[in-house]
C-alpha cells in the first residue's frame, strides 16, 4: 500500500480548521507489523480511517496493488473494505444478537463463503485466540478481552490481506493486551497479513517491527 | 446477504422483547376493531338491502311509466298473465311476486291512519323472499275465507292493534269510487322497511282485486334474480323485451340505501386511516429508537464492509416483521370477532327504538369479507414502509467513522 501526500482539513475554509495531516507519504509492505504512534491529535487514528477508507483524504492518492484506492466510490469502497481490509475498533464492536461464532464468521458469510469453510476457519481461529468454550455466547455475556479476541477472529477470518487496529488495547488490562498482541503477531506470522495499528501502547510499540510516528499531522519518525 | 439481515432483522426484533410485544399489541388491537367495525358497518348495510329485496323491491321491479309518480290505478300492469309470460323465458330471473297496492285510510273504532294495501299471494311471498319470517305475532295467513290480513308492526302499535282485532280499510276503487272493507288481522310483521313496517297492511289478491273492482292487474311485479352479477343484464334485456314499462333496479328505488353503503365506506376509510396512523407511528417510533440505540453497531457493520444494502434490508425486514405479526394477530383476533358478530350478532336491544328509524334490528348480524383481511394487510405493510422512511434516512446519512469514535450519537 501506498500513500501519495495525503493531507487532510477538518472543516476546511472556515474559522474552525483544523489540518489533521500534511503531507503524508508511506509505503506499507505485505506482512508488516507496524504501529502508527504519537500524542493523542497527532493524526494517528485519522490516518488510519484514511487507509481503511473508513474516512476521505483532502488532497493525495492512496494505492493498493498499484490501484488507486481513493477515487473509489463509497460502495465501491466498502466492497473493499469487506473482502481486502479487517478492522479492529476500540471497544464494544461486535453485533449484539450474534453468537461469538457468529461473529467470527459474519464477514466470510458476506463474503460467501462455504459454511463448511467458515465453521472449520472458525474452529481454527477460537482455538488460536482461545474462545473455543465461549463460541455459543452473545457478546453481552463475555468479557471485554474475550469480545476483543472475538473482534480480531472476526477481522482475519476471511483472510484479508490488511488489518487495522485503532487502539485495540486501550480498554484492556495489560495482561490481556499483551494476550493480544500475541495473537495479532501469531497471526501476522502464520497467515502473513499486513497489520497497522494506531496505538501509543507501550507494549504494542514493543512488540511493532515498524514504528510511524506522527506529531500534529505529520510524519516525524519511520524507524 | 438477505438470509443474513432476515436472520439479524428477527433477533433484534426481539432483542428487546417487550417493546415489540407492545407494538405488536397495539396493531392487533387497532386492526381487529377495524375489522369488526367494517364487518359490523357492511352488515348493517347488507342486512337493509338484502330486507328491502326480499320484502319489497326484488332485484329488479316492474311498473308502468307514470305509476311511481302518481300512485293512481289508472297506471296498473295489465294483463299480468302476458307480461309473466315473457318473464318466464328469462332463465335469470328464480321468482317474480305480483302485488297490487292502493293507498287509502285504515280505521279502528278508535283511530284512522293514512296505510297502504297491498295485495299478496303468501305463497308466492315465500318463495319469493321468505316473507313469513318477518312474522313477529301471529300467523303467516289470510284465514280460510281471506277475510285477514297481516299488519306493519309499527302501524299496529300505533293503532294499539293486537292478532285478531279487527280493521276497516278505506280507499278508492279502479272506477273512483270509495269503498270499505274490513279485515281482522291474523299477524304481525317487522321487515326493517319503514314503508312496509309503518304503512303497509297485506291481505290477499283475490281479495283487494275484487275490491279495487281489477281484474289481471297489479301496481308492481317484483322479480328475484339468480345472480346479483347478472342484474343489469337483465334490466336490459326486460328493457327491451317490455319497453313501454318501468324496469328499475333495487338500488334505483332506494338510492337511499347505496348513499348509506357510501357513508359506511368512507367510515370504513376514516377508520383505516386510524389504524394506518397507529401502525404507522408505533412502528415508526420503535424503529426510530431501535436505529438510534444502535447506531454505533450498525456503524460498525457498515466500517467492516456490511453493504448499506444489507443494513437497509435488515432494518425494513424488523419493521416488516413487526407489522406482519401484528397484521396475524389482528387479523386473527378480528376473524374471531367477526365471527361471533356474525353467528350470534351484537345485542343492542336498549337502542332498539332508535335503531328502528334507520330500519335495522336490535341485534346487529356482521358481514365477513376475505377482503377486509387484504385491505388490512395492505394498510399495515404501507404503514411499514413508511415507517422506517425517517430511521433509514438517519442511517444513510450518519459517517461510519464518526459514530464509532462518539462525535455523532
Amino acid at each position: 500500500m501506498k500513500l501519495n501526500h495525503i493531507t487532510k482539513t477538518f472543516y476546511p475554509d472556515s474559522p474552525k480548521e483544523v489540518k489533521a495531516l500534511t503531507d503524508i507519504n508511506l509505503t506499507f509492505n505485505k506482512g508488516e507489523f507496524t504501529t502508527l504512534s504519537g500524542e493523542s491529535g497527532s493524526g494517528k487514528t485519522t490516518l488510519l480511517n484514511i487507509i481503511g477508507g473508513l474516512d476521505s483524504a483532502t488532497s493525495g492518492q492512496i494505492f493498493l496493488d498499484d490501484e488507486e484506492i481513493s477515487a473509489y466510490s463509497e460502495k465501491k469502497m466498502a466492497k473493499l473494505r469487506l473482502q481486502e481490509i479487517g478492522f479492529i475498533f476500540q471497544a464494544y464492536n461486535l453485533i449484539h444478537v450474534l453468537t461469538v461464532r457468529e461473529n467470527i464468521g459474519f464477514i466470510m458469510k458476506l463474503l460467501k463463503f462455504e459454511d463448511k469453510e467458515i465453521e472449520s476457519r472458525i474452529l481454527e481461529l477460537a482455538s488460536i485466540l482461545q474462545i473455543e468454550n465461549i463460541l455459543e455466547k452473545l457478546p453481552g455475556e463475555i468479557s471485554g478481552g474475550q469480545q476483543q479476541r472475538v473482534a480480531v477472529a472476526r477481522a482475519v477470518a476471511s483472510r484479508p490481506k490488511l488489518i487495522l487496529a485503532d487502539e485495540p488495547t486501550a480498554n484492556l488490562d495489560s495482561k490481556n493486551s499483551e494476550r493480544l498482541m500475541d495473537m495479532l503477531r501469531t497471526l501476522n506470522e502464520k497467515e502473513h497479513v499486513t497489520v497497522i495499528f494506531a496505538s501509543h501502547d507501550k507494549y504494542v510499540l514493543e512488540q511493532s517491527k515498524r514504528i510511524i510516528v506522527l506529531d500534529d499531522g505529520v510524519v516525524i519518525e519511520d524507524r | 446477504m438477505y438470509k443474513i439481515a432476515k436472520h439479524l432483522a428477527w433477533l433484534s426484533l426481539w432483542r428487546r422483547k417487550s417493546r415489540s410485544i407492545m407494538v405488536i399489541l397495539m396493531i392487533a388491537l387497532s386492526l381487529s376493531g377495524l375489522l369488526a367495525i367494517q364487518g359490523l358497518y357492511d352488515g348493517m348495510i347488507t342486512h337493509m338491502i338484502n330486507t328491502t329485496i326480499r320484502s319489497d323491491s326484488g332485484e329488479i321491479s316492474l311498473y308502468t311509466k307514470e305509476y311511481r309518480l302518481h300512485k293512481s290505478l289508472a297506471y296498473k300492469l295489465s294483463p299480468v298473465s302476458k307480461i309473466e309470460e315473457k318473464l318466464s323465458k328469462i332463465k335469470e330471473i328464480i321468482s317474480h311476486s305480483v302485488r297490487l297496492q292502493q293507498e287509502g285510510l285504515i280505521a279502528t273504532a278508535h283511530k284512522s291512519l293514512g296505510a297502504n294495501i297491498k295485495g299478496i299471494s303468501l305463497e308466492k311471498e315465500r318463495d319469493f323472499g321468505n316473507f313469513d319470517t318477518f312474522i313477529t305475532q301471529g300467523d303467516y295467513s289470510f284465514g280460510k275465507h281471506k277475510k285477514e290480513a297481516l299488519i306493519g308492526a309499527t302501524l299496529a302499535k300505533k293503532l294499539h292493534l293486537d292478532i285478531g282485532s279487527r280493521v276497516v280499510f278505506t280507499a278508492q276503487d279502479a272506477d273512483a269510487e270509495i269503498n270499505a272493507i274490513s279485515f281482522r288481522i291474523s299477524g304481525i310483521f317487522k321487515t326493517g322497511n319503514p314503508a312496509l313496517d309503518e304503512y303497509t297492511v297485506f291481505v290477499s289478491m283475490e281479495k283487494i282485486s275484487t275490491f279495487l273492482n281489477l281484474k289481471e292487474s297489479a301496481t308492481q311485479i317484483a322479480l328475484r334474480i339468480q345472480n346479483t352479477e347478472q342484474i343489469k343484464q337483465v334490466q336490459k334485456k326486460l328493457q327491451t323485451m317490455l319497453p313501454e314499462l318501468e324496469i328499475l333496479r333495487w338500488d334505483e328505488l332506494y338510492p337511499l340505501l347505496i348513499q348509506m353503503q357510501e357513508m359506511m365506506q368512507i367510515f370504513n376509510l376514516a377508520s383505516y386511516m386510524i389504524v394506518f396512523i397507529v401502525a404507522a407511528l408505533g412502528i415508526f417510533g420503535v424503529m426510530l429508537v431501535s436505529v438510534l440505540e444502535r447506531l454505533r453497531e450498525f456503524s460498525i457493520m457498515l466500517a467492516i464492509g456490511t453493504p448499506y444494502k444489507m443494513v437497509r434490508n435488515q432494518i425494513l425486514l424488523e419493521a416488516t416483521f413487526l407489522g406482519l405479526i401484528g397484521f396475524m394477530v389482528g387479523a386473527l383476533l378480528g376473524w374471531i370477532i367477526l365471527l361471533y358478530m356474525s353467528t350470534w350478532g351484537v345485542d343492542l336491544r336498549s337502542f332498539e327504538a332508535g335503531l328502528e328509524t334507520f330500519g335495522l334490528n336490535a341485534i346487529l348480524i356482521a358481514d365477513i369479507q376475505y377482503y377486509y383481511f387484504v385491505q388490512a394487510f395492505f394498510a399495515v405493510f404501507f404503514a411499514t414502509l413508511l415507517s422506517v422512511i425517517w430511521p433509514l434516512r438517519i442511517l444513510k446519512k450518519i459517517k461510519a467513522i464518526q459514530v464509532i469514535q462518539g462525535k455523532m450519537l
